[in-house]
């Protein structure tokens, strides 16, 4: 057998390996994103044909006040919870890095949140913010602080929603407690013969040893953040009868128009838009990151 | 010498020979035509729980009515948008359950059929169906012509409950509940108990509670939102703003953030024990009839009476009570093979002791026009006959009648709360809102044109 026909049958058995990968990517994820591109110009009702309307969706979403409310709602949610979550994480992970009795059982406590429905968790969460008879406004009421309306006041509104999202910290966590127990012992040997204290260290070996996971850890919350749907859409069903705009984040207002209100061609547009703010933040944290994360030779 | 190459193709295509085996021995199947010899047909509906068993046991005794059709009872969890994508696909179930205001964009859109085209005995009439319930069933097609979309499987009507007991508690006559929104107004403001500091200990009656209709208030002062034949916005209309200027009263009244931390401890869930009429904390409530059914759960010995809401004084007409009429309605989507099969169906639960057991077991009152004597000595919900008089009364109301409405609904959804905690002017806050309604309905008139559907509602 010939070397290039050997080398033929090399490649054909890679891609056939392959192909269900491919066949899946090609048919449910690029297809239906060349479709919603097509859409997104699109009158599209659904129920209906398609019918062409060129950048007319677009143009109408730069009109639209609620859109433009939303996005901003968002890109606020995004800039708390992103450092809220990214900081909390690190602080547990350091904390379930030190020398303490049964970390595991700490670690799995940490990590069990992410483990329920966010469905589930939701419904739990609805009730420790009722105002009455919520935990949390307990707690507050004996400590001789006024309980807010976490849920029927848009101010305490974005509160819950981030706090929700911090619930669900513990797979950053755990990905930080691995990074962290791979920084060389060395290193913390070295940094405190020059007398560096426990958080002295922690700023200047650990974090930076760790810098590339974090850079990885905030490229995902992003995402995630720019996306969040879940929580809200729970928190706006259950919350009838109240102000609810506060909870009308991106991805919800994108469903409505999709799913309720029957536009998905309107819904297109704004996904697109929505993935074009991903990518160019995606990409303004890699070039932001360039002189902050320390990649080991 | 049998080479990695040679194993990996053929490792390869064995796991692919047996993906492709287990998917044709246990993958999913289409439809079956048939279950012992009977047409099968798929019934998407939105019911679980009591409700959902009630129609199970409709279904059950179709198909042990008859020898020819079985009919798959399927709960479906949002349920009309499902539909719209399985209709939208060309995969539609054979028979949906949706709700009322579904009816003008699937008709206009030729997802579902008409109903008045089936032989004379199966086809819905009107002179069947409650006055105020015909019009739910009815919408222009893409021709622009009136025609039947669905029939009611079941409908309810909004009054108010009000607690007897805490009428009787601070001097009220339980046997005279209010009838305009002025003794509402008295009612409420000796039922309310506020402490010194503005804590809300119990409200007489607040709009936002259960806040499932923001949009209808103005109906109780004589307006309306839609003029149907001209495709425009009504909701900036003086009735709706005296309406709304009325509901920012009561708000000022009970105070912005003390009704805020109130209502942030009711229950979310209206059919939770903790309901916040259940709880005591709300006195008076507009619901529909389904609230009979969680007092009976949660509260049997809850003392309450039901009457149509208060309206404003100009507009009291007695013996035509005012209030909102909804409707589950049951459609069959385009594409289905057998549509004589589900009017069949349909026509089944359309016959008045079906229609009527339906609508006990739902705690409902009946769609229908004339109602059997025992319907309403044996009907579990003490306010039937109230509720059943709003279904046949000349002030019984529908949400607008236009594909827009879902958005026009959001709209209300978001901006009558500003109201209600005052921070958005009543007169400021609806002339927005119709603006933003009328846009919405322009547009929608703007891709019937598009279509060519130049006689369809609001496109001519």
């Amino acid at each position: 057998m010939s070397s290039a026909s050997a080398q033929r049958r090399i490649d054909a058995a890679g891609w056939l390996w392959i192909s269900p990968w491919v066949i899946g990517f090609l048919a449910f994820m690029l297809l239906p994103m060349g479709l919603s591109l097509y859409y997104s110009l699109t009158d599209y009702p659904l129920l209906e044909q398609p019918l062409w309307v060129g950048l007319d969706n677009y143009a109408e979403l730069l009109r639209d006040e609620k859109f433009l409310a939303s996005s901003w709602r968002t890109l606020v949610y995004a800039a708390i919870s992103i450092p809220a979550s990214t900081v909390l994480a690190l602080v547990i992970a350091g904390l379930l890095c030190t020398k303490v009795r049964a970390a595991g059982l700490f670690q799995a406590a940490v990590f069990l949140p992410t483990l329920v429905p966010l469905a589930a968790s939701a419904m739990v969460w609805l009730w420790l913010f009722n105002g009455e008879y919520g935990l949390i406004n307990r707690v507050l009421r004996a400590l001789g602080l006024p309980g807010p309306g976490w849920l029927t006041n848009a101010d305490w509104a974005m509160a819950a929603v981030v706090i929700i999202g911090l619930w669900g910290v513990g797979q950053a966590v755990i990905t930080y407690v691995a990074a962290m127990r791979d920084v060389p012992e060395s290193l913390y040997e070295a940094a405190e013969l020059d007398g560096m204290g426990p958080v002295r260290r922690f700023v200047s070996v650990t974090l930076p040893m760790i810098s590339p996971v974090i850079l990885f850890n905030v490229v995902t919350l992003t995402i995630g953040a720019v996306q969040v749907f879940g929580a809200p859409f729970i928190i706006r069903s259950a919350s009838v009868g109240g102000d609810t705009s506060h909870m009308t984040f991106y991805s919800l207002y994108l469903y409505d128009n999709a799913f309720t209100f029957g536009r998905m061609g309107y819904a297109s547009a704004m996904a697109w838009i929505q993935l074009l703010a991903v990518l160019v933040i995606t990409a303004a944290t890699f070039v932001i990151s360039r002189k902050l994360v320390h990649y080991r030779a | 010498m049998v080479g990695p190459v040679d194993i990996t193709r053929r490792a390869a295509v064995g796991v692919m020979a047996a993906a492709g085996a287990g998917f044709v021995l246990l993958g999913p199947r289409g439809q079956r035509d048939s279950s012992g010899g009977k047409l099968v047909l798929d019934y998407w509906e939105k019911w679980t729980g009591h409700e959902g068993r009630a129609m199970e046991a409709v279904v059950r005794a179709f198909n042990e009515s008859q020898s020819r059709i079985h009919v798959r009872y399927l709960v479906t969890a949002g349920v009309d948008q499902k539909a719209m994508i399985a209709i939208g696909g060309g995969s539609p179930p054979d028979i949906v359950g949706l709700y009322n205001y579904n009816i003008p964009g699937y008709a206009e859109t030729g997802a579902i059929l008409p109903m008045d085209g089936f032989d004379s005995p199966l086809a819905p009439r009107r002179e069947r169906y409650a006055a105020a319930v015909w019009p739910i069933l009815t919408h222009p097609d893409r021709e622009g012509r009136e025609r039947v979309w669905g029939v009611p499987n079941t409908g309810g009507t909004v009054a108010l409950y009000y607690n007897r007991a805490a009428f009787r508690g601070v001097g009220l006559d339980p046997d005279r509940p209010p009838r305009t929104i002025q003794e509402l107004d008295e009612m409420s403001a000796k039922l309310d108990v506020v402490d010194a500091d503005g804590t809300i200990r119990r409200a007489g009656f607040m709009h936002s509670e259960p806040g499932w209709w923001q949009w209808f208030w103005g109906f109780y002062f004589g307006g309306t939102l839609y003029d149907r034949e001209g495709n425009t916005s009504r909701i900036g209309d003086e009735a709706n703003v005296r309406a709304f200027e009325w509901l920012a009263r009561r708000g000022r009244r009970l105070g912005a953030k003390a009704a805020d931390r109130f209502k942030s401890g009711f229950a979310s869930a209206y059919d939770s024990p903790l309901n916040a009429f259940l709880d005591g904390k709300v006195a008076m409530v507009l619901q529909g009839p389904w609230l009979a059914n969680v007092i009976g759960m949660h509260k049997p010995d809850l003392d309450y009476g039901v009457t149509p809401m208060p309206v404003d004084a100009a507009i009291l007409r007695p013996g035509e009570p005012v209030g909102l009429v909804e409707s589950d309605v049951l459609v069959i989507p385009r594409g289905v093979r057998r549509p004589e099969a589900c009017m069949e169906f349909i026509a089944y639960t359309q016959r008045p002791d079906v229609a009527e057991l339906l609508a006990r077991a739902h705690f409902k009152n009946s769609v229908m026009r004339d109602v059997s004597p025992e319907f309403l000595s044996t009907h579990p919900n003490r306010g039937v006959a109230t509720h059943n008089a709003i279904a046949n009364s000349p002030g019984g109301f529908l949400a607008p009648r236009t594909r827009a409405w879902l958005e026009i609904k959001a709209m209300f959804d978001e901006g009558v709360p500003k109201i209600w905690n005052l921070s958005d002017p009543p007169r400021e806050a609806l002339g927005r809102i119709h603006e933003r309604a009328q846009a919405a309905l322009d547009r929608v008139a703007a891709s019937a044109r598009r279509r060519g559907q130049v006689k369809a509602q609001g496109a001519s």
